[in-house]
Formats: C-alpha cells, sequence, structure tokens
C-alpha cells in the first residue's frame, strides 16, 4: 500500500513577530491523511490556516510542533518536490514571455532538452495558451497569469498537485477546462489536494473534503457523505391526492417533498393509506455551500470586520 | 549545478537595469575622461577609477541584501522554492548573480582603464590585480549582505553589512594590519584605494585567498539560517 500522499500529524504552527507579545497561532494540533489517488477539496473561511497547512507541506514554513510527510519523505525534502506541482494563491511570475517562463521553472525541476521543449508547448496548449506563447506575462489579465501558473505547476508530469485558488480567477469557461485538465490528472492515478472558495467546482471534482476553522479540523469525510443530510428525507411518490403533503413538487404526476428522517415512516404509511405509490426515499442532499456556511457561519474574517465596524 | 546557474541567470536578468546603468556610468565616466588631458590630469583620473571601485562594492551590498527580501516580497520565491531546489542552492544562486554583476563591472572597469590609466602609464598587470581585488571584495561584501538578509529586512541587513565590513578596518588602523584579513574587503579595497602610478605595490595573493575561504564559510552559515527561517511570510 502506498503511503499517505500528504501526511499531518499533530501539528501546531505558531507565527511570531519581534514586537508582538503573544505568537498567532495559525495551526493547532492538525491532523490529515491524503490518500494517493485522490482529489482532495480543502476549505476554510479567510484566516483559517489552509494556506499555513499548504505551505507547511511545501516546506516554505517549519511547524512549532508536530510532524509530517509528503510522499513518505519529510515535509520539505527537496528531492520529493520533483514529483509535485504546486500553485500559489495570488500567484506570482517572473516578467518573461509564457514560453520561456514555463521552460525556466522545468528546467528548475530537472527537466532538459527536447523533453523541456516539448513539454513547455504541450503544456500551454492544455491551458489554452498556445497562442500567447510568446507573450510577455506582465501583460497577461489574471486569468492568464493563472492559467501560466497552472502550466508551471504541470509542466514535470507531477505525482501530486497542490493548488491553492486555482480557479478563484477564471472565467466559466476556462474554469471547465481547468476542471477537466484536473479530472485527467486524477484519472491517470494522480493526487490532486486543492484549497478553493469555490464550492460548486469542490463539490464537482473531489472525492473527499476537509474543513478547516480557526486552525482545527472542524469536518472530514467523503464529499458525497458529508452533503447527505442526516436529518432530512426526500420521498417521490406518485398516485397522490392533490394537496396531500403541502410543500410538495409536482411532476409528471409524481410528488416530491422534504421530510424529518424521523416521520419517514409515518409518511411512508400515510402514503400507503392513501393510496399512493412511494417511488424513492433519499436522504436530503444539501450543497457544500450550504454545509461549508452551517460549519463555519459566524467565523469568518468578513463576519468578525462586520462586528467590529 | 544547472538550477544555481538558472537561478544566478535569472537574478542578473531581474536586475538588470541597474546593473546596465551602472556599465553605462563606468563607460561614460571613461569616455569623458578621454576628452581631458589625461597625461596633466591623471591624477583625477585615478581619482575617478578609485571612486567607481567603491561604487562596485556598494552596488554588490544592495543587490546583495535586497535579493530575497525582493523574492520574498512579491511571492515569486514561493515558485521557485516550490521545485526540486535546496535553499542552499538558491542561496549560492542568488551569490552567483551577484558574482556575475560584479565580473561585469569590475571586467567593464578594468577594460576602460586599460583605454584610460593605461595610455598614461599606468601597469595593465596591475590594473587587472586591482579588478580581481574589486571582484572579491564585491563577492565577500554581497555574501555578508546576503547572509544578514536571510533573516533581517534590507535596512538592518545593509546597516550590519557597513558595520561588520568596517570594523576590521578600524580594528586594523589600530592594532595592525593583520586584523585586516577578518572580512577582507577593507584590506582589499585599500590595496585598490592606495594605487597610484609609481607602480611599488606589491601583488599578493593571501587577502584573495582569505577572502574566497571567508566567502565559503559566510555561505555556509547563510545556508545554515535559510534552511530554518519561513519564507512564506509577511516580510514587512
Amino acid at each position: 500500500m502506498p503511503p499517505p500522499a500528504i501526511q499531518f500529524t499533530e501539528i501546531t504552527k505558531d507565527y511570531r513577530a519581534l514586537f508582538r507579545k503573544r505568537p498567532v497561532r495559525a495551526l493547532e494540533s492538525f491532523t490529515l491523511e491524503v490518500e494517493t489517488g485522490e482529489v482532495f477539496g480543502f476549505l476554510g473561511p479567510n484566516g483559517a490556516g489552509k494556506t499555513t497547512a499548504i505551505h507547511l507541506a511545501m516546506g516554505f514554513v517549519r511547524p512549532t510542533a508536530g510532524v509530517g510527510t509528503m510522499l513518505g519523505k519529510p515535509f520539505g525534502h527537496h528531492a520529493t518536490r520533483r514529483r509535485v506541482g504546486f500553485l500559489a494563491e495570488n500567484v506570482a511570475l517572473y516578467h518573461r514571455p509564457a514560453e520561456n517562463l514555463v521552460r525556466f521553472y522545468g528546467a528548475l525541476n530537472g527537466l532538459g532538452g527536447k523533453d523541456l521543449d516539448r513539454s513547455a508547448r504541450d503544456i500551454l496548449d492544455r491551458v489554452g495558451l498556445l497562442p500567447a506563447a510568446r507573450r510577455n506575462v506582465a501583460k497577461f489579465s489574471r486569468g492568464m497569469l493563472q492559467r501560466v501558473g497552472l502550466a508551471q505547476a504541470l509542466i514535470h508530469d507531477p505525482d501530486l498537485l497542490i493548488l491553492d485558488e486555482p480557479t478563484s480567477a477564471l472565467d466559466p469557461v476556462a474554469r471547465v477546462a481547468v476542471r477537466e485538465l484536473l479530472l485527467s490528472a486524477r484519472n491517470r492515478g494522480k493526487t490532486i489536494f486543492v484549497s478553493s472558495h469555490l464550492l460548486s467546482e469542490i463539490e464537482l471534482i473531489c472525492d473527499r473534503i476537509a474543513v478547516l476553522n480557526h486552525g482545527r479540523l472542524v469536518r472530514l469525510g467523503r464529499t458525497a457523505d458529508l452533503l447527505e443530510s442526516r436529518e432530512r428525507a426526500q420521498i417521490t411518490a406518485r398516485n397522490l391526492p392533490a394537496g396531500a403533503f403541502p410543500g410538495g413538487a409536482a411532476s409528471d404526476g409524481r410528488v416530491t417533498f422534504p421530510v424529518g428522517t424521523p416521520e419517514v415512516r409515518s409518511t411512508l404509511e400515510k402514503i400507503w393509506f392513501l393510496g399512493g405509490e412511494v417511488i424513492s426515499v433519499n436522504p436530503e442532499r444539501r450543497s457544500l455551500e450550504q454545509l461549508f456556511l452551517e460549519i463555519t457561519s459566524g467565523d469568518s474574517d468578513f463576519h468578525k470586520t462586520r462586528e467590529h465596524s | 549545478m544547472k538550477p544555481i546557474l538558472l537561478i544566478a541567470v535569472n537574478f542578473v536578468r531581474e536586475q538588470r537595469w541597474p546593473i546596465l546603468v551602472l556599465q553605462f556610468w563606468v563607460l561614460g565616466l571613461a569616455a569623458a575622461s578621454l576628452l581631458l588631458d589625461l597625461r596633466r590630469d591623471r591624477e583625477d583620473v585615478l581619482l575617478m577609477f578609485k571612486q567607481l571601485a567603491m561604487y562596485g562594492v556598494a552596488f554588490s551590498v544592495f543587490f546583495g541584501g535586497s535579493a530575497i527580501y525582493n523574492e520574498r516580497r512579491s511571492r515569486r520565491i514561493l515558485a521557485v522554492l516550490a521545485k526540486a531546489i535546496r535553499r542552499r542552492d538558491y542561496l549560492s544562486g542568488l551569490l552567483l548573480g551577484v558574482g556575475l554583476a560584479a565580473g561585469v563591472f569590475s571586467f567593464v572597469l578594468g577594460f576602460t582603464g586599460m583605454w584610460t590609466l593605461g595610455s598614461i602609464g599606468f601597469s595593465t598587470l596591475y590594473l587587472w590585480y586591482l579588478m580581481l581585488c574589486v571582484l572579491v571584495a564585491c563577492l565577500l561584501a554581497a555574501a555578508v549582505a546576503l547572509f544578514y538578509s536571510t533573516h533581517l529586512n534590507p535596512w538592518m541587513s545593509a546597516a550590519l553589512t557597513g558595520l561588520t565590513l568596517s570594523i576590521p578596518g578600524v580594528v586594523a588602523q589600530e592594532l595592525g594590519g593583520k586584523w585586516g584579513y577578518v572580512l577582507p574587503v577593507y584590506s582589499l579595497m585599500r590595496t585598490v584605494l592606495r594605487a597610484s602610478f609609481q607602480g611599488d605595490s606589491a601583488m599578493t595573493a593571501w587577502p584573495l585567498l582569505i577572502a574566497l575561504i571567508e566567502l565559503v564559510m559566510l555561505w555556509l552559515a547563510a545556508s545554515w539560517v535559510f534552511e530554518r527561517v519561513d519564507v512564506a511570510v509577511a516580510v514587512d
């Protein structure tokens, strides 16, 4: 069995400053495993500690306590990063033509010669930037810059992709293209660890998600399981008299309506009593946005700022 | 080795404007001095040459002290350190980049010195020895600045670099010349500043060798510190 792609074990990270009495705790006893080959969504409000966790994994910052591994090696192991593609939030790149830039980053990761030339043009094509390959990235829009950032992260065909807000600046067409790119990487056995505020994207592509709040892991599980409500179910039935169940949505002779989980049995008995036929009973599915708001409601920087003002 | 070279060339590319301005400054002054009566004003021309050599060291401190800070502030360091690169290789790349800039500067200064000083009797061999002194002094000064900049902001780094480089000079004045070999930027630049048309100065390799050994030690110390600092935090 392969080692976890990323493993955080009881990691705490404090940021200290020269003139600040108390350190700022960004992560507290954070434990998480990302399995090889999965697409993992990493969520949390601003300031929750997501970027700190990513920077720890990449070795940019060191943990105050705890340990972690990436592809079986301790965080910060330089040779392991050859198998990792990383895209930072608010991508910042040198000002030079896109193709030269991507080749530069590829060469830093050990690519060279014809492989590098071919990979650079191929990846620029896949992110839709081949026509702009000779243009200086200084003149690119934010969305184009983000695509160049993705290209430099993917040029060496990494086993593990760590992406911090990869689609935040993209238009819907580019977002779909990037989603397909990530899903194709997943289908080739790559592991993808993605942090994003675009919850609909996360919901579409992630096998599992973790929600971080105030530096602590507050929810972890399979996306489908987390989105299924334990408290409510949705019943679909037909041949029911009109208005038998208020709030139901009728379509093609079928009525669909939500009920609380404890009332499912009595509701089914009522349907049969009325001569109806039950077609399906499913746990009610909520959106990731609803789940996210349930978990983090009132905790985001936005809410705090509003309370202060 | 390849990543170090890539980082060095990238550094020169990023700093191309100040580097070019410095070269044009040297070339412009050389061209202007050709308008003078070189034989009559030879001491002035030599003084100008010495001043330019000092500027080279000052620019090296500026380049060395601000390199990491600029990369961290712009967040460009993240995409580079996300690759399979050791932090000590990254520092080596920056130091080599400063070395390339200083090398170009020393070459241009030596080359223009051959037109000007060379034409009025200054020993060409001694001129290139002085350029070697300038180059090594630039490298050592940049290494000190780079060491401080691994964990301090560029202003603190520049101030401490200035202090670190000048203290051996002051101690050498008070206690004897051998103290000048502790970070021998002072000793090397004194050789340049004392140069004259008499041509009786000896060309000794000791300060150069000691400077190169200390350069390696500073690089090791800077690498040790830089391996242990958080690079992905606000730098202001």
